[in-house]
């Protein structure tokens, strides 16, 4: 992100039209954007490249978001992860949290609200970066 | 408020101890309030749902799911309580809501519901939510002619089902596994395991339902073209044939054959799928053998005099900006298959489409439909060989066509048309022209494109319906100017109105100042696709009539000028309404959220006119209040909770059921007057709703005001027997009432208590506008909810749904909101008429603000100091 360069941002949702609508808009925005709709291409891409952003949803089929999350944390702690879910309780947002989850968004959003995390996480990662 | 009714019930019934009757009669009022509470949450979920549509939330499966579930069991709850209050009388609607929630399980489980057959959708009554079931071919063909009204030929379509149902009813289906895994297992060329299974195909038999589906659509087009013996071209319509996965041209099409050879060439286009070509294709791509599932289309055949095909924009340099047309004598056949020379025309995508380059070859032959079926090249005459096959009228109307077709796809389109002997343009086939490696090359970092723009304005108001559009502004102030209105401009207007349903083929965008996601125009946008964002407070202020802006509906940003990268961007994403979910919501909601039970005095009006979510809950909610009355009389002859008609200078009719000390004792007559009644909230109400000015203004000729009379008296008393006497009803207690007002055609809802103890204090006030005019009855909603608001009520405003509360304050100043709903409702029943621009919203609010001032001061109620 460093240099002028963009923030990047992997995004991982099992379903095509929350990637559909999410990664133009965050495109759009000025992002580098990489979507992923299966968790284990998502589990590898982590392993070669560390990305600024990790949105991901937490229900999805094969590897569940919350392992996927931890791995992202493990490999690259500066990672800010944002987490999207239609399944939201009490509980998984506290061991999101728990976890080092930047923070916890219930769908459905709106595009506005996802785009102010992702400015909030940018701020906070630009910060870390200065100190 | 449900808790509010237990302190209220408690506090009114429970200490004091009623009797038998009595207590009935509040158990079932019990019940009536839990319907009023469910129809509430019923219209709250549904327009919920209905924003979701517009492109500014990201949602889920989860989300379809789980808001279908709610509302069903929302629905289900209503007529429980409702089958509570009016035992056996509509248990109809039990058997309603069972098939209404059995269609939305079965698109939940992503079963698709056809309606009619399951065989044969004809072309009037498929849109691209039949996709799956008739294929990409037939779902946009068909769309072009309903929803775009361009001519396309008459036809139907042979579903998916039908091929699954065929492979069935002959067993194909073990068959074919077998000797594609023959031909995996290298035993069998491509070629020879081809052939196996073609034969196989060619050789069943058809299900005699099927025939009969297929012999009745046969008829159908017989009737409708009025041509006895019909010719038809039939021709593939796989999933996915149009789309990423191209097979074009690899499937079978056959031109001109006679209607009793229909079967056969059905057969004949089914067994194409298992060309070697297509095996082939199917097995590098990945697809599964259950994947192939064929619908065919089945068209009537254009008399072409000249045919060919259109390229919305120029595949070989996109950024040319020009289409390219292609055109010949004949059939189109040879152009399509590039065997021929073909005159080629090069068009501005900008009305009036200027022709910019013309290559006009000559074209010795042309192909032909045969009088007795079949097709064949026939030499073309001398003089016609170097003739430009194609007027610059023509060339305009293709053109036009092509553009109308892009615009709706928000992709540009590979279109084959024709023309006949009558000179008219037909639209046989449009598909998303193949050019997504070329824009990705000519698209690179959208954002630092966008960045060169200035942005005139961005995040305000609601999109409605997404996309990217470039244009010039055109203002629209009046109907009038909708006529003037020129194709691919961006239609910027103060208002929404469901009127710009006029223009909806020719707007590239629409932007207005006030409006809401959930309007009548709300539905035309999503219905035509046209990126819209309403409520922007100020586009009529700062756009310019002329102006070239590019609206950015995904992002909700207005940008000086024309962004075309912009509009490349959107061509290279897949459009949201594209998406899977997308879809299925679309689907479901359309069992729930369409209102077919708009008058209560319809002979239509029962349970088995219901037809979705919104109609149950419509129904139910005019009934519920007419039961309470019934009940009362009924059931109750001697109760002391009975039924009185209140007496009142303005025309109202209303009935007054007192359920504990809401009236002056030792009443006997089946009248009663304004002052016998001691509900503290009812009382309030009709000081506030009979005050000088609230409910008669002037000007109003005696000729409009006995029409609005017979407007707000329910019933004409000739028509209805006097046991009915209308919806108009307060269900009041010393401390309570709950008032159920229909007004013309829409509803007031009132529910109050004002006691001494503050903290139970509470009035909710619910406004549901009716169905006729929907832009005077936005601007109403929209009065009301300014009105509701600058008086202190916490207000909700979703459609025309408004919804004021306020609790807690101390008695008098409860009061004093109670009157000013009153004086609310008598203000308002009339503005509908009224209100002929939103202008007249502020006039109104300020005039209304000085009455309400004004009966304050004379009443001598100040603020009240709490």
């Amino acid at each position: 992100m460093s240099n002028g360069e963009k923030t990047t941002i992997l995004i991982l949702d099992d379903e095509a039209i929350v990637l559909k609508r999410l990664g133009p808009a965050l495109e759009k925005a000025g992002y580098e954007i990489e979507v992923f709709s299966r968790s284990s291409d998502a589990s590898s891409r982590i392993m070669e490249k560390n990305f600024d952003i990790v949105i991901t949803d937490l229900k999805m089929e094969g590897l569940d978001g919350m392992q996927f999350l931890t791995q992202v944390k493990e490999r690259s702690p500066g990672t800010e992860v944002i987490v999207i879910t239609g399944f939201a309780t009490m509980d998984t947002a506290k061991e999101s949290f728990q976890k080092g989850v930047f923070d916890f968004l219930a769908k459905p959003f709106k595009l506005g609200e996802i785009l102010e995390t992702v400015k909030k996480a940018e701020k906070k990662i630009k910060q870390a970066g200065l100190s | 408020m449900a808790g509010k009714l237990l302190t209220w019930t408690k506090n009114t019934f429970g200490a004091r101890g009623k009797h038998q009757k009595k207590v009935a009669f509040v158990s079932l009022f019990h019940t009536f309030q839990r319907i009023l509470e469910l129809n509430n949450r019923i219209l709250e979920v549904m327009a919920d749902m209905g924003d979701k549509l517009g492109g500014d939330y990201v949602f889920d499966r989860q989300y379809i799911n789980s808001s279908c579930r709610q509302m069903t069991n929302l629905v289900h709850e209503l007529i429980y309580h409702f089958n509570a209050l009016a035992p056996k009388k509509y248990s109809a609607l039990d058997g309603i809501f069972r098939s209404i929630n059995i269609d939305i399980e079965e698109e939940l489980a992503g079963r698709l519901v056809i309606p009619q057959s399951e065989y044969v959708m004809p072309y009037e009554i498929i849109s691209r939510d039949f996709a799956d079931v008739v294929g990409g071919k037939n779902a946009n063909i068909a769309e072009i002619k309903n929803r775009l009204g361009l001519a396309v030929p008459e036809g139907f379509a042979i579903t998916t089902r039908a091929f699954k149902s065929f492979f069935d009813y002959n067993d194909f289906q073990a068959k074919v596994e077998g000797i594609l895994n023959a031909w995996e297992d290298a035993e069998l060329t491509s070629e020879a395991a081809s052939k196996e299974i073609m034969d196989l195909i060619k050789s069943g038999s058809i299900e005699p339902q099927f025939q009969r589906a297929v012999e009745k659509a046969l008829k159908h087009l017989r009737h409708i073209t009025g041509i006895r013996s019909l010719f038809l071209a039939v021709r593939s319509s796989a999933m996915g044939e149009d789309s990423e996965h191209s097979f074009a041209g690899q499937y079978l099409s056959l031109l001109n054959r006679p209607e009793q050879d229909l079967l056969q060439c059905y057969k004949d286009v089914l067994a194409s799928a298992y060309s070697p070509f297509a095996m082939e294709y199917r097995r590098q791509k990945g697809f599964s053998v259950y994947e192939v599932a064929m619908a065919v289309a089945c068209q009537c055949m254009v008399d072409a005099r000249i045919s060919g095909v259109l390229y919305s924009l120029d595949p070989l340099d996109p950024t040319s900006e020009v289409m390219v047309i292609s055109a010949t004598w004949g059939l189109g056949v040879p152009v399509v298959s590039g065997k021929t020379n073909a005159d080629r025309f090069t068009v501005s995508r900008e009305s009036p489409y200027d022709v910019k380059g013309l290559d006009i070859v000559r074209k010795t032959e042309r192909f032909v439909a045969k009088e007795r079926g079949d097709c064949e090249f026939q030499p073309v005459i001398e003089e016609m060989q170097t003739r430009m096959c194609l007027t610059e009228e023509q060339i305009r109307d293709i053109a036009e066509a092509g553009i109308m077709i892009e615009r709706y796809y928000k992709y540009p389109q590979d279109i084959e048309w024709a023309i006949d002997q009558k000179n008219q343009l037909h639209i046989l086939q449009a598909r998303p022209l193949n050019i997504k490696a070329q824009m990705s090359q000519v698209v690179c970092d959208i954002s630092s494109v966008t960045e060169k723009y200035p942005v005139i304005f961005s995040g305000r108001g609601i999109i409605v319906q997404n996309g990217i559009a470039t244009g010039k502004v055109f203002m629209v102030q009046s109907d009038g100017d909708l006529d003037n209105f020129p194709n691919g401009a961006i239609l910027v207007a103060r208002e929404t109105s469901p009127r710009f349903a006029k223009v909806a083929r020719k707007a590239n965008a629409i932007i207005t100042d006030v409006g809401t996601s959930t309007g009548h125009m709300a539905t035309i946008s999503r219905e035509f696709r046209i990126p819209t964002i309403v409520n922007t407070g100020m586009a009529t202020e700062i756009l310019k009539p002329g102006q070239e802006i590019t609206l950015d509906a995904e992002e909700n940003v207005v940008y000086e000028g024309r962004i075309k990268e912009l509009c490349y961007y959107g061509f290279m994403e897949d459009a949201f309404e594209e998406t899977y979910e997308y879809r299925l919501l679309r689907r479901v909601l359309k069992k729930i959220t369409p209102l077919n039970m708009v008058d209560p005095y319809d002979k239509d009006f029962n349970p088995s006119g219901c037809r979705t979510y919104h109609d149950i809950t419509r129904f139910v909610h005019e009934k519920a209040v007419e039961e309470l009355i019934d009940i009362n009389n009924d059931r109750h002859p001697d109760a002391e909770a009975k039924r009185k008609k209140l007496k009142l200078e303005i025309p109202l009719d209303l009935i007054i059921i007192d359920i504990d000390g809401g009236l002056k004792e030792t009443i006997d007559s089946s009248t009663i007057t304004t002052d016998q009644i001691q509900s503290v909230p009812m009382r309030s109400f009709l000081e506030g709703l009979s005050a000088p000015g609230s409910w008669s203004r002037e000007p109003m000729s005696v000729d409009f005001g006995s029409f609005m009379s017979s407007l707000t008296r329910t019933f004409s008393s000739h028509l209805v027997s006097p046991r009915y006497v209308g919806q108009n009803l307060a269900v009041i207690s010393g401390e309570y009432a709950n008032i159920s007002l229909r007004l013309g055609y829409h509803f007031n809802m009132i529910d109050a208590y004002i006691g001494n103890q503050i903290n139970d204090n509470y009035a909710y006030f619910r406004f549901l506008g009716g169905v006729t005019d929907p832009i005077r009855r936005s601007r109403r909603a929209k009065f009301i909810y300014e009105a509701l608001s600058q008086n202190d009520f916490n207000v909700d405003l979703r459609g025309d749904l408004v919804i004021g509360r306020i609790k807690k304050l101390g008695p008098q100043l409860m009061e004093r909101k109670m009157a000013l709903l009153g004086q609310l409702v008598g203000f308002t029943r009339q503005l509908d008429v009224q209100m002929n621009s939103d202008r007249q919203i502020v006039k109104f609010i300020r005039e209304f603000e000085g009455l309400a001032r004004a009966d304050n001061n004379t009443k001598g109620l100040g603020r009240e100091i709490q």
